[in-house]
């Protein structure tokens, strides 16, 4: 097997590897934080601990998934709060989990609803050997509306909770962000100037999954009803990634230290937060959907990135795509290109030109007795979808033209994706 | 159409594969891990491709089996982890050979070096045979610092791989390629030069710490019936000649008679049939109910259009005419052909090495893969055990364990 150092230094914190898991049912308690260390993940942020006079009392059942095509798991969506043990017993968590796990990282997600607790709690898991501290300001599903989203935004509220953070602990601290909110900036900023030290995005996304069509409520019911909640997994990392790459090409936020969540289930899903910016990653939905073993990939499929690339450090790769991510209005418009059909691996379905016909400008018609697309170059557009629909991968990029007066070299313009599909 | 004949089915694709791992379960306790004979852990090698992390599915299958590209061709995998998947009570099982065809396709084409040789012990051993059971033995003591020389009669490695299993089903390029890679480990192979006649054992005692001898069971074994009788041609000595290219449809009447009911007899016939020989008929002792040859190979013959007959056992022969006598009802069938080729098992030649194998026919335990000589250790096809590839790679990994452990001491880590 190969072995890569993927260590990474976060906030002053010395990760093992960048793999987390986020806080959620995954890290409830100390056996199961434990067991995820066992199995090689970095850090955990253990499940939010809220103030000793809350009380968390869940619905059943509380989870729903959103399929497409026969795979499941799609999204996630889930109903949980925060942790349901007695603060005391979490803290002792905590403890004992740094004690046994030295060289792990053992972040503690704190929630209060007034300034004091956010300080308590802060002092009392600093007190615990936390290592990090997580600010939840972004759970969608909470049945208290002075905890969760809603303060996440806030950007006051948000400013004057990390400030009381601060008082409470010296510990480095992250704050969760929302992304039920249209621009993040103005959240993260007021963050900073409480102090945070930097931002853990995505949280989950409000959602409705399904709605059961004969007794007409939405899933899952809880009694004969149902309430919106936080949507996780792949569905929402472009959500995730959008939010990131919005942040860390913001002016002054450039080297914002980033802990990147929403939607990572394979190494190349955790690369693509990494060239963004994310420093950390954390997960959740993909270790509910298959277990911690899953970092066991995680961790070598990044290694053998890292070699491709020839990169020994994990944070040389960090934030190498931003630049290449700009408004849409500065990309280059001057060319279009066209499909390139292999006609060897044409099976003749003909999924690319219904495509074209009801998707797009009618390049693509049908030779019926041939049994395959015919492609007319003066009404295609370049838009490639014909090659995305293509089940045997058989349309490439092709010709690449300028177009009828424009300037520039098409033997220049960079179009071709080195990604596999998939 | 000699090309046609030769022609391997073509392998799944990336998203084709992407598709059969996404069908895995990942389950809990993975039965199909616990199925493979030789510790294959294809549960551990799907989950790394589900999670798109090819080249550690790589990984998973190269650091436990040398020729893990062969065996995802050749092994009958509905006996071992096929028929424990439980995907099956779903619809099917997992194409778990399939898979790691393609993913050992993908480790070739990438060009990745996955095995590394061990620290040098100071110790060497010299290998007689380079089948499966030689080639998987020097790669495991290559990689624990042991100087590895194999002797192989032939003028070429691979053994039963590459003078009997047909080209359709094992080219002979992916044979050469996982040679290639474990003489890249530093294994001095000299091929050509047969122990007992071009160097003697003794010699080779001499000259190493222990000497491993995996010859196989070339020999085939004969019918009293054919005894002497010109029309008749063992199925190894046919199957060689296929893969020397020395065979072609016209050499071949129009009707072959082929008797035995293994997966040898499979391959015979199925290659007749490819080779364009009109007719073929197999007849096997065994009823279909007990058929020896994996399922796989029994549809493939089927579907190239031989005639198969179950149940019948030779009981006499004149020249060109075998007659079989139904083995438990009253039935008698006499049939002419001009060729037949028997294919009613193996067993070893062991002529000019003066070895012992009666002990290891018994070895359990301790014992294993050790032989009377305390300096010579024996494993593949000539020990106890099944006479597939992926049993031939554990005994060899085993057996180099046996004398790591017996060379440096010490426990074997495997």
């Amino acid at each position: 097997m190969i072995k890569k150092d993927l260590s990474v230094d976060f906030l002053g914190v010395h990760f093992e590897n960048p793999f987390c898991l986020s806080s959620s049912p995954v890290g409830n308690c100390y056996e199961m934080c434990a067991r995820a260390f066992d199995a090689g993940w970095g850090g955990v942020v253990f499940k939010t601990i809220g103030p000793a006079d809350f009380k968390v009392d869940e619905v059943s059942p509380r989870f729903d998934e959103l399929q497409k095509e026969g795979t499941p798991f799609v999204a996630f969506k889930n109903m949980e709060q925060i942790a349901e043990h007695p603060l005391a017993q979490n803290l002792a968590d905590l403890r004992k989990l740094k004690q046994n796990y030295p060289d792990k990282v053992v972040i503690a997600s704190i929630m209060g609803p007034t300034e004091d607790d956010w300080e308590e709690l802060a002092r009392l898991v600093e007190e615990a050997g936390a290592d990090m501290i997580e600010m939840n300001l972004s759970c969608p599903q909470m049945t208290s509306h002075a905890m969760g989203a809603d303060v996440g935004t806030n950007p006051d509220l948000c400013q004057r909770y990390c400030a009381a953070v601060k008082r409470g602990s010296k510990l480095p601290m992250m704050a969760k962000m929302t992304p039920n909110i249209t621009t993040m900036i103005p959240v993260v900023k007021a963050c900073l100037a409480g102090g945070a030290d930097g931002i853990a995005l995505i949280n989950t996304v409000k959602s409705v999954a399904n709605v059961d069509l004969e007794k007409k409520v939405g899933l899952p019911i809880v009694n004969g009803q149902s309430a919106v909640s936080g949507l996780s997994g792949k569905a929402v990392k472009p959500i995730a990634l959008r939010f990131l790459q919005e942040l860390r090409s913001a002016a002054g936020l450039e080297q914002l230290p980033v802990s990147g969540i929403g939607g990572i289930e394979t190494w190349s899903d955790a690369a693509e937060f990494i060239l963004l910016g994310a420093t950390t990653l954390q997960v959740t939905t993909a270790v509910m959907q298959y277990g911690y073993r899953i970092v066991e990939d995680l961790k070598n499929g990044l290694m053998h990135y890292m070699e491709e690339q020839g990169v020994d450090h994990l944070s040389d790769l960090v934030g190498q795509a931003t630049k290449q991510i700009v408004p849409a209005e500065q990309l280059d418009r001057n060319y279009k290109v066209y499909p390139k059909i292999d006609w060897d691996k044409c099976i003749g379905c003909g999924r690319c030109f219904i495509s074209c016909q009801d998707g797009a400008h009618q390049a693509l018609s049908w030779d019926d007795d041939q049994r395959r697309p015919v492609f007319d170059k003066s009404k295609c557009v370049g838009c490639q979808l014909c090659a995305l629909v293509c089940p045997v991968h058989a349309i490439t990029l092709g010709l690449v033209e300028m177009k009828p007066g424009r300037e520039g070299d098409p033997a220049t313009v960079d179009v071709a994706s080195q990604r596999l599909p998939s | 159409m000699v090309n046609d004949y030769q022609k391997e089915a073509p392998g799944l694709t990336l998203s084709t594969a992407m598709q059969e791992a996404a069908r895995c379960l990942l389950c809990a306790d993975a039965p199909c891990s616990k199925a493979c004979p030789a510790g294959t852990d294809p549960a551990r090698f799907i989950r790394s491709l589900r999670f798109q992390n090819v080249k550690g599915a790589a990984e998973v299958i190269r650091e436990n089996n040398a020729l893990g590209a062969v065996c995802a061709r050749v092994c009958p995998t509905e006996r071992y982890c096929e028929s424990a998947c439980p995907r099956g009570k779903i619809d099917r099982p997992i194409r778990i050979g399939d898979l790691q065809r393609y993913i050992t396709d993908m480790e070739a084409s990438l060009g990745m070096k996955i095995l590394k040789p061990g620290k040098d012990t100071g110790k060497k051993v010299a290998i007689v045979g380079a089948g499966p059971a030689g080639l998987q033995a020097a790669t495991t003591l290559r990689q624990r610092g042991v100087a590895v020389t194999i002797f192989e009669a032939k003028q070429k490695a691979g053994g039963y791989l590459t003078t009997g299993i047909p080209e359709y089903r094992l080219p002979q390029a992916i044979v050469d390629h996982e040679v290639a890679r474990i003489v890249d480990l530093g294994v001095d192979l000299r091929c050509g030069v047969r122990v007992g006649k071009d160097v003697s054992l003794d010699q080779l005692k001499q000259d190493y710490d222990a000497v491993l001898v995996t010859v196989g069971c070339q020999a085939a074994k004969q019918l009293d019936q054919l005894a002497n009788n010109v029309c008749t041609e063992a199925a190894i000595s046919f199957l060689a000649r296929v893969k020397a290219g020395q065979v072609t449809a016209s050499d071949l009447p129009d009707h072959v008679l082929v008797i035995g009911g293994g997966d040898v007899a499979m391959d015979v016939a199925t290659t007749l049939k490819r080779l364009g020989v009109p007719h073929v008929t197999d007849v096997a002792y065994e009823e279909f109910s007990e058929f020896r040859a994996s399922k796989t190979e029994l549809a493939g013959t089927r579907a190239a259009g031989v005639t198969l007959i179950d149940g019948y056992q030779p009981v006499s022969a004149h020249q060109n005419q075998v007659t079989f006598k139904h083995r438990k009802v009253a039935a008698e069938l006499t049939i002419e052909a001009d060729k037949i080729i028997y294919a009613v098992g193996q067993r070893a030649d062991l002529t000019g090495l003066d070895l012992d194998l009666q002990h290891n026919e018994r070895a359990l335990g301790a014992a294993k893969y050790h032989t009377t000589d305390p300096q010579v250790f024996a494993a593949g096809d000539i020990v106890a055990g099944d006479q597939t590839v992926v049993f031939a790679v554990q005994k060899g990994k085993e057996a180099a364990g046996e004398i790591c452990r017996t060379l440096l001491g010490g426990n074997d880590h495997d």
